[in-house]
């Protein structure tokens, strides 16, 4: 099975998703013998990133440069994506589903005549056929989805549905090749203006590997500086569960939860966190969750892998000391 | 700030998509229909007829038990039987008097509960169904819309002015800003369920009410699918006694639906006089007692939700008539509590208002004293008959069960009469005893997870969702009485009566302040009437908000 395996990128920098695009094709890649899986880094001065991907364990690094794709659009990456599918026939097409995908993926299987199944959290290798896994109603149910047809089949994975770090390095580096395209301006229909970030958003928790939350068990506000500390200790980042938002004792953009963001980091450690359901299906996708909290009955300690009985105040304190040793 | 305004111009405008509202639409499409076929001057238009909805989508704010009389949808949709959402016929039904560890089941159903012939619906169904059909005949439902103000031109009501949509939480404009329409109407009809919000401040304005000022219960409702065997599809029981004490109105509901289900609650007059009550924590309760407990162990928890029932009956219903506007269904107290039954009157109430809104069409003419009309059709119908008959229930009740009972046996053998007629009530927010220096409160009630729940975990259950981003749409008008007179006279009921966990009075180093957590409010009103002050003003928040009732 030949897998092309779409990366993102945005200013010569990864968005994290794309290492699990790259564990998603070698993993379907493993349960076909004599599959092949080549990455393609699309963009504009972006061979150093294709040279990065090399690193792993592909078959080769499609390296589709123009300066109409210097900034994203819909169209730019649609027809330029179309060439590179189209001369180097793959039997799937594997991307992440970021907004960036939603937005031009769409067009790109429509344009092929071709189908795409998206937001799959798995699959399944059957006797002669790959089943995608996606959920359906708000996740209350999982749906089986497969293709009829030829190829090209276009499939997106959602963002934690594969470990981004279990990306296997190759034996030897991988062939960066370049792919050249046709672009025309006048097939640019839209002209990207100054990205900007709302004032608020400093920070964007999702693509943080560690998180710290604080809940109500923080007291006040002046004592998040313990907690933040304690994050950066760790390599993490500062999050809160809806009541420390509602305060305005951090932006809105910290919050986790079913009114806030939803993150799934490789550790998240919950500081005087109840586990309110609303704030629990924000998080619960987590590699490892730890909880403290002075309430052996806070329903936090039914999600979390480790979880501690005991006083914040005491806790974080002596974590950082041991962290600062270090 | 003087706002721009766009408008549009109806024949009829309908607040609300529950069963008065759609039963209005439909019979009023049809009659314009017939009308126009008949060759009737001037020629009507159903593209005139226009119905807002405050919720996603039509159903998503309805919830009740329900056991449905079908008298109604009878009359409406004679194919019925065949074609409505109904979920099961009622084959069972039983009383109960609980104590806190048994079950007395009455030998004798009295007759007010007894259900052959009924249906148990969710009415939330019952009114997506209603709906397509409302649409079906050419009727626009503006789903996620509310009315937040009505327009007045004299003595008369003009129409309705939506809400704005996308302020932000201090009020500012945010870029997708659009001001409410201004929906004018020769005739608008309120149809906004229980203590509806235009139609409270009418009837405050105009001093619309009734003999008795309205009184109010809530439901607190779950719906539970059990274990295969734990309950028959159609078996319908009620309960009184425990948990509630014998100085409380109310008393538990359980019925049994296909497929497993369980719609079980329980309903708790908004006059007891404990300000620290918790009807969510007395449902929680309820649902411990090993009668219950044997129905739901070992199932899950699918929906939850909460609502007000105007108990009022017949004294407590306004002036249901003005100049351009009429007032029906719960907005109206046409329900009998007796019965726990309204949506059957709302259906017929928004069909005698159809007809009477024809006859004001066609005459030219919306003056009160032609769409007085509507309020003579209500009292000569088996609504009228019906309330009439169970005028003086509720108020009976108010020294408690006991007395309640002996007066309500008396009323049943004098047509509704009983010893005194008519029986004069209190507001239920008049109600509360001051707490007089009564000890610290008790703990919250945690739930266990499993059978009880705590407030949020039910709110989670109950989809209520608000754009977090808007001002909050619950007015208190002074939050110093909350911090410096209600704490000590009552200790802030809000916190106790809301079932959705919106009110919370926060301790801090200043002080104590009360927090409003908007966003988890399941639009039952409690607020609005429990308020022993009478400072909470429930304005509808940006449309489309609110719980998500599927199957309630």
């Amino acid at each position: 099975m030949k897998i092309l395996v779409i990366t993102e990128q945005r200013d010569a920098k990864w968005n994290a998703v794309s290492s699990e695009t790259l564990v998603a094709a070698q993993q379907i890649a493993a349960a076909q013998p004599g599959s092949r899986v080549a990455a393609v880094v699309i963009g504009k001065g972006v061979r150093g990133l294709a040279e990065e991907a090399a690193a792993n364990q592909l078959a080769e690094v499609l390296l589709v440069e123009h300066d109409l794709l210097e900034r994203y659009t819909p169209d730019g990456f649609a027809i330029a994506l179309r060439q590179v599918v189209t001369q180097t026939q793959p039997d799937l097409v594997l991307l992440a589903h970021t907004y960036q995908v939603r937005d031009y993926a769409p067009k790109l299987a429509a344009s092929l005549g071709k189908g795409m199944i998206a937001d799959c959290v798995g699959y399944r290798a059957e006797k002669d056929h790959i089943v995608f896994v996606r959920q359906m109603f708000q996740g209350k149910t999982a749906a089986d989805v497969s293709f009829t047809g030829a190829p090209p089949w276009f499939v997106s994975f959602q963002a934690g549905a594969f470990r981004g770090d279990q990306v296997a390095r190759g034996a030897s580096t991988a062939q960066v090749t370049a792919i050249s395209v046709n672009l025309q301006a006048e097939q640019i229909r839209t002209k990207p203006l100054e990205l900007f970030r709302e004032a608020k958003q400093a920070v964007d928790l999702t693509q943080a590997p560690i998180l710290v939350a604080i809940g109500r068990g923080i007291k006040a506000p002046e004592n998040i500086p313990l907690a933040e500390k304690l994050a950066k200790l760790m390599g993490g980042e500062l999050a809160a569960s809806r009541p420390i938002c509602d305060e305005g004792w951090l932006p809105m953009d910290r919050q986790i939860g079913s009114s806030g963001q939803t993150v799934a980091p490789k550790l998240y450690l919950a500081l005087g966190i109840s586990g309110a359901i609303q704030h629990v299906v924000g998080m619960k996708g987590s590699r490892t969750i730890v909880a403290i909290n002075k309430d052996q009955n806070a329903p936090i300690f039914e999600v979390a892998d480790y979880g501690i009985v005991g006083d914040i105040f005491e806790l974080i304190p002596a974590l950082t000391e041991v962290l600062e040793k270090k | 700030m003087s706002v721009e305004r766009e408008r549009l111009d109806a024949d009829v405008l309908i607040v609300g998509a529950g069963p008065a509202g759609l039963a209005c639409a439909l019979h009023l499409a049809r009659l314009v229909r017939q009308h126009n076929e008949s060759g009737g001057k001037p020629e009507l238009s159903t593209e005139g007829i226009y119905v807002l909805e405050k919720g996603r989508d039509i159903g998503a704010h309805q919830l009740s038990g329900a056991v449905l009389d079908p008298r109604a949808l009878e009359e409406l949709v004679p194919d019925f039987a065949k074609t409505a959402p109904l979920d099961t016929p009622v084959n069972d039904d039983a009383a109960y008097f609980l104590t806190a560890s048994r079950a007395w089941k009455l030998p004798i159903t009295p007759p007010p509960l007894r259900n052959h012939g009924n249906y148990i619906v969710s009415v939330s169904k019952l009114a997506k169904w209603l709906g397509g059909l409302v649409e079906q005949a050419g009727v626009n439902v503006f789903t996620q819309f509310a009315g937040a103000q009505l327009i007045h031109e004299g003595e008369a009501v003009a129409g309705v002015i939506t809400e704005d949509k996308g302020r932000d939480k201090d009020g500012k404009p945010k870029d997708n800003f659009t001001p409410g329409y201004e929906l004018r109407a020769k005739i608008t009809v309120l149809a906004e369920g229980p203590r509806g919000s235009l139609t409270k401040h009418l009837v405050a304005d105009k001093n619309l009410g009734g003999l008795n000022p309205q009184v109010y219960s809530i439901g607190v409702k779950e719906l539970w699918e059990v274990l295969p065997g734990r309950i028959k599809p159609g078996w319908v029981a009620h309960t009184l006694g425990w948990p509630l004490d014998s100085s409380m109105y109310g008393g538990g509901w359980i019925y049994g639906m296909r497929e497993n289900r369980v719609s079980l609650g329980l309903v708790t007059g908004l006059e007891y006089h404990n300000p620290r009550f918790d009807p969510h924590e007395a449902f929680q309760r309820f649902k411990t007692h090993p009668f219950v407990r044997r129905i739901l162990e070992g199932g899950k928890l699918v929906r939850y939700g909460a609502k007000t029932i105007p108990v009022g009956g017949w004294y407590s219903i306004p002036r249901t008539y003005l100049d351009g506007c009429l007032i029906i269904g719960d907005s109206a107290s046409l329900l009998n509590s007796q019965r726990l039954k309204g949506i059957h009157m709302a259906i017929k109430s928004g069909m005698l208002a159809a007809e009477t809104i024809v006859d004001a069409l066609r005459a030219g003419d919306t003056s009160a004293a032609k769409l007085s009309a509507f309020r003579r059709k209500v009292d000569e119908s088996w609504i009228g008959r019906e309330l009439r008959s169970v005028r003086n229930f509720h108020q009976s009740f108010q020294h408690g069960l006991w007395r309640g009972l002996a007066h309500t046996a008396v009323q049943f053998v004098t047509g509704g009469r009983g010893l005194v007629d008519p029986m004069r009530i209190k507001a239920g927010h008049e109600q509360y005893h001051k707490l007089n220096g009564a000890g610290p409160a008790p703990p919250r009630f945690q739930g266990d997870g499993v059978l009880t729940f705590d407030r949020l975990t039910d709110v989670y259950h109950s989809g209520t969702r608000h754009e977090e981003d808007q001002p909050c749409h619950l007015h208190v008008l002074d939050t110093n009485i909350c911090v410096n007179r209600c704490v000590i006279e009552y200790g802030n009921p809000c916190q106790y009566f809301c079932p959705a966990a919106v009110y919370e009075m926060i301790e801090e180093k200043g002080g104590r302040r009360l927090k409003i957590n908007f966003s988890n409010c399941v639009h039952c009103k409690t607020c609005d009437i429990a308020d022993p002050y009478q400072i909470i003003d429930w304005v509808p928040p940006e449309g489309g908000g609110g719980p998500n009732y599927e199957g309630m």
